[in-house]
Order: C-alpha cells, then structure tokens, then sequence
C-alpha cells in the first residue's frame, strides 16, 4: 500500500561519465503530491539525476522504481510521458509553429498520426489549448508565432503543454536560469500553482536557495553525487547551505 | 621532404591552405601550356582577317542589319518566340517541382543526425545504408551536367518539354538534396526532445519538429535552385527538349542570326522575371 | 482588417506552398502523358543504358582516351577560371564602389558594373561558348571566353559583396593613418576579403569543371565530347566509362574545396 504512495523510489544508484563519478550509490524517495527543488553545486550531479528520473539517461547500477514499477518497464514513450511531463529552458519549444499547436502538442500521446496531420491545418480539441493557455494567461497569443513570444511567455506555453499532457510528475530543469528575477518569480509561482491545483509531483532543479525555500516543500541538497542533506524547506539553516556551497578545494 | 625529417629542429608543418595555393598555381600553369603546345590553340590566330571577317558578319546578323524584315520586327516571329517563352517557363517550373519531389522523398533518411538516430529517436540497422545509398545517388546526379542527362534521356522519350524537365530535375535532385540533408542535420535538437518526452512518435516528431523547422529553408532553396534552372533551360533544349533552346539551335545552324537576337531578348526576360518572383517568393517566406 | 492581415502573416508560408504546388501543376499541363511519350523501345534502351552501367569498358585504350579527356575538360576549366578571376577582381572592386572619392561615383560605379556584372551571367556560358565559336571558330579560346564571362560575372558580385562585408574599423584607422583608395585597397579590404574569395572560388571551380564538360556540344574537346560520342555509336558502357571519370574528378573537386573552405575559416 505505501508502495503506492511513493512516485519514485532510488535504490543505490550509480551513473559514471567517462570515468567520472556522477552519481553514488544514491538512495531516495519521493512521495506523490511533493514538491522538491534539488540543489547544489554545479557538478553535482543534479541534471544526472533528473535525467535518470525522466528515464533518458540509464543509471550504470542500482534500481529505479516509477509508482512502484521498474524503470525498464517503461520502454514505449507514450506510456512515460503519460507519467512524466518535462520543462526545460525555454527551448524546447518549435518556435516555429504558432502557439496553439505548441500547446496541443501535449495531446500528441493520444493521437495517431493522421489526427496529429490534420491539426496541424485544423487545430484539433481547440478548446482543451484554450483552457490551458487562460490558466496561464497567454490566451490572446494563441495564433502568434512561438518564437515572437518572450523567453517568459515561452515558459508559460510549456507550462500549458504540461497542462494539457497531464502527466504524475513534473521535472524541471532549471526552469527560470535564462530569465530575469521578475520573471523568474512569476513563473515558479505559477509553476507550483498549477501543479498544487492539479495534484501532481514537481521536481524542479534550481540554481537560487532562495527561490527553493520560497516556493517548494522539500529541499534536496546534492554534492558530489550525494545527498548532502534533505530537509523540509523550512528546516534549511544558512549554516548547511554556506557548508554545502563552501569550496574545498581552498584547504 | 627527406631533408624535414632529418632536420627535426626545423619543425615541419603541413599547411593545407599553402599547399592548395602550390596545386593551384602548377594547374594553372600545366593548363595553359597544354592548350597553347598540345591543342595548338595561337592566340595570336584569333585576330585574322577571316576571323574578324565572321565576327562582323555574325554580329551584323545579330542586329539585323542588311536584314528586311530582322525577326525581333516581325510580329508572327515574336508570337512563336513567345510561345516558346511560355513553354520554357512550363519547364522550369516542372523541373524544379519534380526535383523537389523527389527530394522530399529521400532527404529524411539522407541526413546524418536521421541515420544515428538522433532526430526521431529511432535507431534502426538499416539506417546507415539507406544513408549511403541515398548520398551517393545525389553526388552521381550532381556530378553529371544536366545537358549530359539530357543526351541519354532523348534516347528514351520523344523530344519536347518532358524529357528537358527531366534532364533538370535529375541534376537538380541531386544539388537540392544534399543542401536540404545538410538543413536537417542542423535541425535544433532540443525541441524535438521534449516532443519526444511528450510522448510524440517518429511520424509526429517529423510533423511538428522536423517539419516547421527545415520548411522555410528548403523553399528558400527550391526557389533558389528554380533560378538557376531558368538559365539552364535553354541549354537542354539543344539536344532537343523543347523550349527557347530547340529554337536557338535551329537558328543558329540556319545563321538566323537576327533570330537568335530575339530569342536572347525574352530568355533574359524570363531570367530576369525569375529573380525578381523568387526574390519576391523568399521574402513573404522568411 | 488588423486581422485579416495577422491571419494572413500566419498563414503566408502555407500560402507560398500552396501557390507553388499550383505553379507545378499548371506546369504538367505542358505535356500531352500518354504512351507517345517514349520512343518506341524507348523502355529496351533504358534497360540497356541501366545494364551497363555495370559494365563499363575498362580496355585501356579508352581509359587513356578518358584520362587525356579529363585532362582537357580540367584545363579548360582551370584557364577559364584564371580569367573569370581576374575579371572578377577588376569588376568587382569597381562594384564595390571602395574605389570612389564621392558618394556620387561610389553610386555610379556600382550601378553600371553591377549591371554589367548581371547582364555577364545571365546569359548560360553554353549560349556564350555558341556565339564564340560563331565568330571566333572552333578554338578551346571559345570555350575559355566562354567560361570566363558567366564565372567572371558570378564571381564579380559576390566579390563586390564580400569587400563590401569587410569590417569598417580598420578600414577607418588606415584612412585616418593617411592611406590613399589604393592603398586602402591593398592593404585593407583586399587581405581582409582574401580567404572568403578563395573560398567561393573554390566552391564555383566545381561547377565551372562541371561547365566546362558541356563545352563539347559546341563542339569543343573533352570528356562531354567523348561522352557524346559514345552515345552517337549507342556504345552505353563506354557512356558510363566517360562518365565514371567526370563523376571521380569532380567528386575529387568537391573534396578538395570542402577540405580548404574548411581550413580557411578555421
């Protein structure tokens, strides 16, 4: 039963880069519903470990439960992206393509092929987008060309794709690095919003304490391929982050 | 070479650019020479009076002079250099759409980062030889001139505007395809990751990633590629493929000289309306 | 009407494709398709041209013919490039207009020999090689003059473009030093443009080779020559022999400006 309960559990997994250690023997769990923001470092393993939960890179030992499932288990893509949505930087989108179809692109694990055609000419299940784009208040771009869209308002159309492909979890990676604080703030907050109001889990890897302690539950420290410390948002000390970011190389 | 290697101080270093220059100059050189001792060409003999004799009369002949009625004042000899003007336009334009039919056929599989298995995130063993495959068709087709294409494929089909089209299209298939293989592989990756985290399959990667992005730019080229198919045009009409082409041969043999006048006039027309409409065309594309 | 146009900018892409798949089907409507199309036992000679292309002659007898053919066809090609050089660097630095003292001549220099520039390769160097040989005779100058104007026009405007490119700062930093337009050239906008100009020159001598194959139908040695030869005797694997070694040397071309384009920019 509390199997069921736990997204993702990590047993003692190992990635190695050419040599270099990314990840060590890491063991984790995290519950549905829980906000996390990882941090650390640069170097410290945290994009690895998003991207061995996001199931695109294989961790070298060790095993990865998604709802209690091995990872392998997960070998079609539709059937992943159904239990995981992705955010990245502001480029992943086909800037390109009007936004509307940006949006709907979320749609595309249901959809066959010819449907997915067809839409590209006649937007199909306009409606679904039209929601999911008033929810982050780009409803009025909805025909404009991605790529005129700010790298905020970007953000906010993959955040309306993840509405619409209404995935368990959320991982994002460094979702507001290539913004402006404002922006930033205004997308993280929409960002948490939207998952609070939709019950799903967010992993989010964060390069700023700041925003970690503000708007997530659980903050997950990593350096050098392990948990440093993993604490409830509100129990971080300054202590144990000026230790976590403290160079040793200097002694 | 033998003397760098027992000096080792002085460090020997092949420079690639120097040593095109070298090639450069011996090829320049060795040409020359061959024309001028083997092929006897006296450049002196180009200004005898019986050359400068034919020049004048050619360019007499061009301008219509002694001529009664020069073709480019006769009204029945514009209407038929028109009509080939038309024709010709035809098979440009047939030409450049069959090349770019059968690039769109083949380009997917002809782009590097496609045969890894990069782009749609599909790897599949035969997609390295239908790479291979594919890219050496499009070098045997450029490699060939289209009025050498031309020669063989009027030994298949009748003279007229087909096998002309065909002749350019081959050539063409073969420029177009490598530069539009070489737009895929340049393809932003990212985007087409995150569709694939979407749950996207490889037929809807191609459609949504793929697709919108290397769009602009292989209409760009086709346009392109469509200029430079208008000046050729008239060339494989010489082996009989119809058009403006058939009709220069045919005036020239016949020393029609006023006619050939004509018929350069509308082929730099055409030429000209070309760049202007596919300049025009890549403008409201981009 | 503000969205009329907006759904229109949208939309222009697919309605350029849309026009375009048009044009071609009004293009098809030039052909009466049917089976006179073909020459009867048309579809017997493509299985025989196709057959042989297996099976090219390798006697070497006709690889010597195709070795000297070669030859001819790539030094035609080469003479005719050395003069669409240096044509191209005497027109193009005059359409550049750096030459100029005021913004009117600047003007009127680019306007003229841009002018000549564009009316020099319009016209295909095949239709150049024909008036040659009208008034001059069958010499390899004809197909030489013949390359040169289109390859000299061609590569004159893009020369002018590339010295126009040049970055202004050290041009101004020489001016101010005292240099005169000469000068200046010299020592500023040519070195600069240097590597760029050999490096389209390069990727035009491939298709000046390519060119320089067709030379033959007027009447000109080389190996579009022997390749039309062949044909007349309906002799298809000698075709293909001929072939192969146009394929091979520009190929061989081909590798040679990519490696040094490569190397330039580096």
């Amino acid at each position: 039963m509390q199997q069921l309960n736990n997204i993702f559990e990590l047993n003692n997994i190992s990635k190695v880069y050419e040599r270099k250690i990314a990840i060590s023997s890491l063991s984790l769990t995290i519950k549905k519903g829980e906000l996390v923001a990882l941090i650390g470092p640069s170097g410290a393993g945290k994009t690895t470990l998003l991207n061995i939960l996001a199931n695109v890179l294989k961790s070298e030992s060790g095993q990865l439960l998604i709802s209690g499932v091995l990872s392998d288990k997960y070998n079609s893509g539709k059937k992943l992206a159904k239990k995981i949505g992705i955010i990245r930087q502001q480029f992943d989108l086909v800037g390109q393509l009007p936004v509307v179809h940006n949006v709907l692109a979320g749609r595309l694990v249901e959809w066959g092929f010819l449907k997915s055609l067809l839409s590209l000419i006649f937007p199909q299940e306009k409606e679904l987008a039209k929601k999911a784009l008033d929810r982050v208040g780009l409803l009025d771009k909805i025909y404009e060309k991605t790529s005129n869209l700010s790298g905020g308002e970007q953000q906010r159309v993959a955040m309306a794709r993840l509405l619409v492909q209404k995935p368990e979890v959320i991982l994002a990676d460094e979702p507001v690095s290539a913004l402006d604080p404002a922006r930033a703030e205004d997308i993280l907050s929409m960002l948490t919003k939207l998952v609070r109001e939709e019950n799903e889990t967010l992993i989010t890897v964060l390069h700023s304490v700041e925003y970690a302690k503000k708007y997530f539950d659980r903050i997950i420290a990593m350096r050098e391929g392990k948990v440093y410390f993993d604490l409830p948002a509100e129990k971080v000390t300054d202590k144990l982050l000026s230790d976590l970011y403290d160079l040793k190389e200097l002694n | 070479m033998k003397k760098k290697i027992l000096l080792p101080k002085l460090k020997y270093k092949f420079n690639f650019v120097n040593f095109s220059i070298l090639i450069a100059i011996v090829l320049i050189i060795a040409s020359w020479m061959f024309i001028y001792k083997v092929d006897k060409a006296d450049f002196g003999g180009l200004f005898t009076e019986k050359n400068a004799f034919y020049a004048k009369k050619f360019l007499k002949g061009m301008f219509g002079i002694g001529e009664e009625t020069p073709a480019f004042k006769d009204a029945e000899s514009w209407k038929n250099v028109l009509k080939l003007t038309y024709e010709t336009l035809q098979m440009s334009v047939m030409a450049a759409g069959f090349a770019s039919i059968g690039m769109l056929l083949t380009v997917i599989p002809a782009a590097r980062n496609v045969a890894e298995g990069k782009l749609t995130l599909s790897k599949k063993w035969y997609n390295w030889i239908l790479f291979g495959f594919i890219r050496v068709i499009y070098i045997f087709s450029r490699s060939v001139p289209e009025l050498v294409w031309a020669m063989i494929i009027i030994f298949i089909f009748k003279p007229g505007i087909f096998p002309g089209a065909l002749a350019l299209a081959i050539h063409n298939f073969g420029i177009i395809g490598k530069l539009c293989a070489e737009v895929i592989e340049d393809t932003d990756l990212r985007p087409i990751r995150n569709l694939a985290s979407c749950g996207a399959s490889s037929g809807q990667i191609l459609i949504y990633g793929v697709m919108p992005a290397v769009m602009p730019k292989f209409l760009t080229y086709i346009l392109y590629r469509w200029e430079v198919i208008i000046r050729t045009t008239i060339v494989v009409g010489f082996v009989g493929a119809g058009g403006l082409g058939m009709d220069f041969k045919l005036a020239m043999s016949y020393f029609k000289y006023s006619e050939v006048t004509l018929i350069l006039i509308c082929y730099l027309f055409l030429v000209a309306l070309a760049d202007i409409v596919s300049e025009g065309a890549r403008k409201l594309s981009s | 009407m503000n969205k009329i146009s907006h759904s229109f900018d949208i939309h222009k892409k697919t309605i350029l494709t849309l026009l375009l798949i048009l044009a071609f089907i009004w293009s098809l409507f030039s052909v009466n398709w049917g089976p006179e199309l073909v020459h009867t036992g048309g579809k017997a000679t493509l299985a025989q041209i196709f057959e042989s292309l297996f099976h090219p002659q390798l006697s070497s007898e006709i690889i010597n013919l195709a070795l000297i053919a070669t030859w001819r066809t790539l030094s035609y090609a080469v003479a005719g490039m050395t003069l669409a050089i240096i044509i191209a660097i005497l027109f193009g630095v005059l359409a550049s207009g750096v030459l100029a003292k005021s913004e009117l001549s600047r003007r009127f220099s680019k306007g003229v020999f841009r002018g000549i520039l564009g009316f020099m390769r319009a016209i295909h160097e095949l239709i150049w090689a024909w008036l040659f040989v009208a008034s001059i005779g069958l010499t390899p100058y004809a197909a030489i003059f013949a390359l040169a104007i289109p390859y000299g026009g061609i590569l004159g405007r893009i020369f002018a473009d590339i010295i126009n490119d040049v970055p202004k700062e050290p041009i101004e930093a020489l001016y101010s030093a005292g240099a005169s337009r000469i000068q200046l050239l010299f020592y500023g906008y040519l070195p600069m443009a240097a590597s760029d100009m050999i490096s389209y020159t390069m990727y035009r001598f491939e298709c000046a080779v390519r060119s320089s194959t067709v030379m033959s139908f007027v009447g000109l040695g080389g190996i579009g020559f022997q390749i039309q030869l062949a044909l007349q005797d309906l002799n298809y694997n000698q075709v293909w022999t001929y072939m192969f070694f146009l394929i091979i040397l520009v190929v061989l071309i081909d590798l040679w400006s990519n490696i040094l384009r490569k190397r330039l920019v580096e």
